[in-house]
């Protein structure tokens, strides 16, 4: 490239980029707008959370705060947010694991049924999980697993999710294939491959994993209301819903609030790994 | 050695993409290099063990007895009682509601699928392409995504999208007097969908991370051959990002087929106004637990489950003429 | 593959386990170490009441220092299916609130205890007995009514008096209750009233009123499908007219106050329970009223005292006795009384009944006044609705959203809802 075309193209990028942070943004004001309104709404007095239909409160309602911090009966919030984390940390850890695990024999190993057996578990994502639960709570029952966090952690472990191992097949097909040629050149066993070549190459696909697995887990209403039985086993999840009882009056605002709460810790984690989304390729120095 | 291994991989296209893919590479594979090496099998299932135990027990035992339930009357609290093909009958005889409920599923999935990974693929393609701020504004588009529809976001959309809120408002401002649209039967379903297509994050990401995964390099030697923005947008991004696109087709197809938490959030479960968003697994959770008609609802989940394996299996089938894998390139 | 001899035997074994638990003969829960009987006990609500029932629960665990209670509780709604999957699990906790539209079922399909075996630990002399038959099922008791509620017109009581109608008394007609509506509607310009066609419980009123009912003693439906379209060309005329909500506002109802147009102070009246109205209060403040529910144009009334819930003993616990007296704890003693008020609904004990009515204030006050403004003059309750009746209520309102949407005719509408109903119950 020529010193000379340098300035004329700098300009064109110049203008295409400006254009590019105003669409976004403008973008990003009506997808945001809702998530305003949440947040404002946990500051309405308990008269305005419903009924008014204006973006901002007439007064700044912290009480919704108070009665949320205070946590559901006999439970303190702390030990909410204990319960919500105890349970998505130990998915994400299962689900990285597990999946990378069956997605790199499906991926990249040979053995018999491995079609028939790839096909099964595509299947079961097509199921609709209503249609299992109650099977799957005799399991857990017969296990002596219920009240407890076992049924939320132990599946991811042993791999159920199928999206994930899906998406880390996709991932490591990616791969070319020399990389695990030349490895097994050099003498490695299809553990060694796994650990030291294909999994740093696949990092996208795990942070994707761990991102999704933990923002899901946490907020996956149904599961941990079916298992767990104690409320000081309950999470942030089941405890924000404690408020809302179409049989007798609901606390709306604190459920708000609460709401709040929860999405904090899985802003902070969305936040923290997003950044390792940017590396991956870009460091591992895998040439095409 | 190596030869003998890596030949079938290569020459039996998308091996382990799917069920009709795998078949013709069972058959293809009746070669040279098969039976596989015992010490490859072994360790192939060493890596699996976990998810074998997890695919039984946790999975193919429910799985299982749920198609067996599918043929039993059950409600819950007596032992099932088998009535053969009675549930399978009556789904298609005899419940206009359920027809009801496959026309909204429909017109949901073609609604809400492409337009969400439209906008997904659209926002992680401007990402890639942003020198700054890109943290933020991957921050920002993600989180939509981050609530699920959780009871406060349909509270929220309820609000906004009902008799004068802010898109009622808008719109009139616009000259259009539609009124609300949650609480209206022609338009509720949008506004369901434009939930889901709101929550665009996870695709998003996953294209970030596929677009993450295309090596630098291809695009600067794409440059010096004079290969302006579209073309190495159509003969690098496209085709790379393939395997990444057609998980999001695949998955978020099935998902919109399954579509409950969002219209049970908006409809506080009913799937109204007038049955207007009344969707499959939303009248099979209504069926089974609170009709308790369990045999009912596994028999129209098996049903489902049928639909969505063809419609998956035509995608696969299709894929093999755009999807591209880096390991059969190789070959 | 010894290993996976041994999975395949694992499997094996829950696939008996999951087989045995469907039809009904899985093994029951652990019995407790130390000697100390644990029960379990389910219920829903909101914080109020976890408040009040734990502190009532402590209080029982003070006097029976050997029981120890673990509670559990969630919202209606997840309850319902929490509780129907513990059932199918055959993992039903010992104590089981329970609705009036449960029993049947729960008791039909042996999850609930005869409480006749317990009888000599849990005395129930000072309950009504007319309220007592809505927890038997083929003439046996199979749980305690925990509360007593009745239906009542929540109004904006000022509002109303503005327009120059006198507050209503028990023995309205719906004839006086049309004209009241259009005497508000001409003040206000805007609709007065929720429309009260899509709820399966106003209808119920209306019919009785006209000496009818939902079931018959052996648990077919017992009115027309002419009876349902009479309703609800009823309440298309007053919609039509402008006097109730319009389809766009009635289908938002889901049960919850907020959902409803009182509730979104879209209307000035409404429908609904006695106990559950508490919720207009944080909109409404001490303009809210309750009116009991109009009567059949003879002065017959159609509401009744219901039981508000209900408390039952799992078929499958270890400890019946233990149960037993924890519910007599909860229902008949003072201190119970004390701590619970009238969180679910009016005491069912007669002396409790006196003692706690005596202390209320506020909009309980209200409530009790409605109560002893009806009492004697309310017809029985009738007996549980028969299996099959629970997803009843969401098609009635459901085949009332076509009626209100002008999708379908009153008579086509009934008419379905008829060919649904008598598919569904099975009694």
């Amino acid at each position: 490239m020529s010193a000379t075309a340098m300035p004329r193209q700098h300009r064109r990028i110049e203008w295409r980029r400006v254009a590019l942070h105003g669409g976004a943004l403008a973008v990003l004001l009506v997808l945001l707008y809702p998530l305003a309104w949440l947040v404002a709404t946990s500051f309405k007095p308990a008269d305005e959370v419903l009924a008014s239909l204006a973006l901002l409160p007439s007064r700044l309602a912290t009480e919704n705060y108070g009665t949320a911090a205070e946590g559901i009966e006999g439970v303190t919030l702390l030990q909410l947010f204990g319960n919500s984390l105890t349970i998505s940390l130990g998915a994400v850890l299962g689900n990285v694991l597990s999946c990378s695990l069956a997605a790199y024999a499906f991926a990249r190993l040979r053995f018999t049924m491995r079609g028939p057996l790839f096909a099964f578990m595509i299947a079961t994502i097509m199921l609709p999980h209503h249609a299992v639960l109650i099977p799957q709570y005799i399991v857990f029952n017969q296990l002596g697993m219920v009240n407890t966090f076992w049924p939320m952690v132990l599946p991811k472990f042993l791999a159920t999710d199928a999206f994930f191992v899906f998406l880390i097949v996709q991932f490591m097909r990616g791969l070319p294939r020399e990389l695990d040629e030349a490895a097994k050149i050099d003498g490695c066993g299809p553990f060694r491959i796994f650990a030291r070549v294909v999994l740093p190459l696949t990092r996208p696909a795990l942070i994707t994993t761990a991102i999704f697995t933990f923002i899901w887990t946490w907020n996956d209403f149904f599961t941990q209301l079916i298992y767990l039985f104690e409320p000081e086993k309950y999470t942030l999840t089941l405890a924000l819903r404690t408020f809302v009882d179409t049989s007798s009056q609901s606390a709306y605002g604190p459920m708000f609030a609460m709401s709040v709460f929860a999405l904090l810790p899985i802003v902070l984690f969305f936040l923290a790994f997003q950044r390792l989304l940017v590396e991956g390729m870009a460091n591992s120095g895998l040439k095409g | 050695m190596a030869n003998t291994s890596t030949a079938p991989a290569t020459s039996a296209a998308p091996a382990g993409t799917g069920p009709k893919a795998d078949t013709t590479a069972g058959t293809g594979t009746k070669g040279p290099g098969r039976p596989p090496r015992r010490e490859r099998q072994g360790a192939a299932w060493v890596f699996l063990s976990p998810w074998v135990l997890g695919a039984s027990v946790l999975t193919l035992l429910p799985m299982a007895v749920s198609l067996y339930l599918s043929f039993t009357d059950y409600n819950l609290f007596d032992p099932p009682s088998w009535i053969g093909l009675r549930n399978y009958v009556q789904m298609f005889t005899e419940d206009p509601r359920l027809l009801r409920s496959i026309g909204n599923t429909l017109l949901y999935v073609l609604v809400a699928v492409p337009l969400q990974l439209a906008l997904a693929l659209a926002v992680a393609l401007a990402l890639k392409s942003m020198r700054r701020g890109r943290n933020f504004y991957r921050s920002a588009f993600y989180a939509p995504s981050l609530l699920g529809a959780s009871m406060s976001i349909a509270l929220v959309w309820r609000a906004i999208f009902n008799d004068g809120g802010t898109v009622d408002n808008l719109m009139s401002g616009l000259g259009f007097h539609i009124g609300g649209w949650v609480n209206q039967p022609g338009w509720a379903l949008v506004s369901v969908a434009l939930l889901t297509v709101w929550q665009f994050g996870a695709p998003m990401v996953i294209f970030l991370a596929g677009l993450q995964q295309i090596p630098q390099d291809l695009y600067e030697a794409a440059a010096v051959d004079g290969a302006g923005r579209w073309r190495q947008f159509a003969s690098i991004t496209l085709p790379m990002l393939s395997p990444v696109l057609f998980f999001n087709l695949v998955l978020q197809t099935i998902q919109a087929f399954q579509v409950f938490t969002p219209a049970f959030a908006v409809s506080g479960g009913r799937g109204g106004p007038a049955d207007s968003t009344l969707f499959y697994t939303l009248y099979l959770y209504e069926r089974g637990f609170t009709a308790s008609h369990m045999g009912y609802a596994s028999a129209m989940a098996w049903m489902l489950l049928l639909a969505i394996g063809i419609v998956t299996a035509v995608l696969f089938r299709t894929s093999r003429s755009w999807v591209f894998y880096a390991n059969e390139e190789a070959g | 593959m010894p290993a996976s001899r041994t999975r395949a035997s694992c499997v094996a074994a829950v696939a008996i386990a999951l087989c045995a638990t469907l039809s009904g003969c899985g093994g029951g829960p652990s019995a407790a170490a130390d000697g100390k009987v644990t029960l379990r006990f389910t219920w829903w609500g909101n914080a109020d009441r976890a408040a009040r029932t734990e502190k009532a629960v402590t209080a029982f665990e003070r006097a029976h220092p050997s029981i120890d209670i673990q509670t559990s509780y969630s919202t209606y709604d997840s309850y319902k299916q929490k509780l129907a999957t513990q059932a199918a699990g055959g993992d039903v906790p010992d104590l089981i609130q329970l609705d009036y539209r449960q029993i049947s079922q729960y008791a039909g399909s042996d999850v609930l205890l005869d409480l006749a075996g317990q009888r000599k630990h849990l005395p129930t002399d000072k309950m009504d007995p007319a309220l007592l038959r809505t927890g038997q099922v083929g003439g046996r008791q199979y749980a305690l009514p925990m509360g007593i509620g009745t239906q009542t017109v929540a109004y904006d009581k000022k509002a109303w008096r503005a327009a120059g109608v006198k507050d209503p008394q028990a023995g309205w007609s719906w004839q006086d209750w049309v004209r009241a509506l259009r005497k508000v509607k001409d003040d206000r310009g805007s609709y007065p009233m929720t429309d009260p066609g899509a709820a399966e419980d106003q209808f119920e009123i209306w019919l009785r009123g006209q000496g009818k009912k939902l079931y018959t003693k052996d648990g077919q439906i017992a009115f027309s499908a002419g009876d349902l379209a009479r309703w609800w060309s009823f309440t298309s005329a007053l919609r039509k007219e402008g006097l109730v909500s319009p389809a766009t506002d009635t289908t938002q109802m889901s049960g919850s106050v907020e959902d409803a147009p009182m509730g979104r102070e879209k209307s000035l009246a409404e429908f609904n329970w006695d106990a559950p109205s508490a919720g207009y209060e944080a909109m409404y403040g001490d303009r809210l009223a309750l009116a009991p529910t109009p009567t059949g144009e003879d002065g017959t009334f159609g509401q009744y005292y219901k039981p508000s819930m209900l408390l039952g003993i799992a078929s499958g616990s270890e400890h019946p006795r233990e149960a037993a007296q924890f519910i007599d704890f909860f229902l008949n003693s003072d201190k119970a009384a004390d701590i619970l008020g009238v969180d679910r609904g009016t005491p069912v004990n007669s002396t409790q009944r006196r003692r706690v009515l005596s202390t209320v204030t506020g909009f309980q006050k209200q409530v009790a006044r409605l109560q002893t403004s009806l009492q004697g003059k309310l017809k029985a309750p009738p007996a549980a609705p028969p299996r099959g009746d629970n997803g009843l209520q969401s098609t009635f309102q459901r085949d009332y959203d076509q009626v209100s949407f002008e999708k379908l005719s009153p008579r086509e509408a009934a008419e379905n809802f008829l060919t649904e109903a008598r598919a569904e119950l099975r009694p």
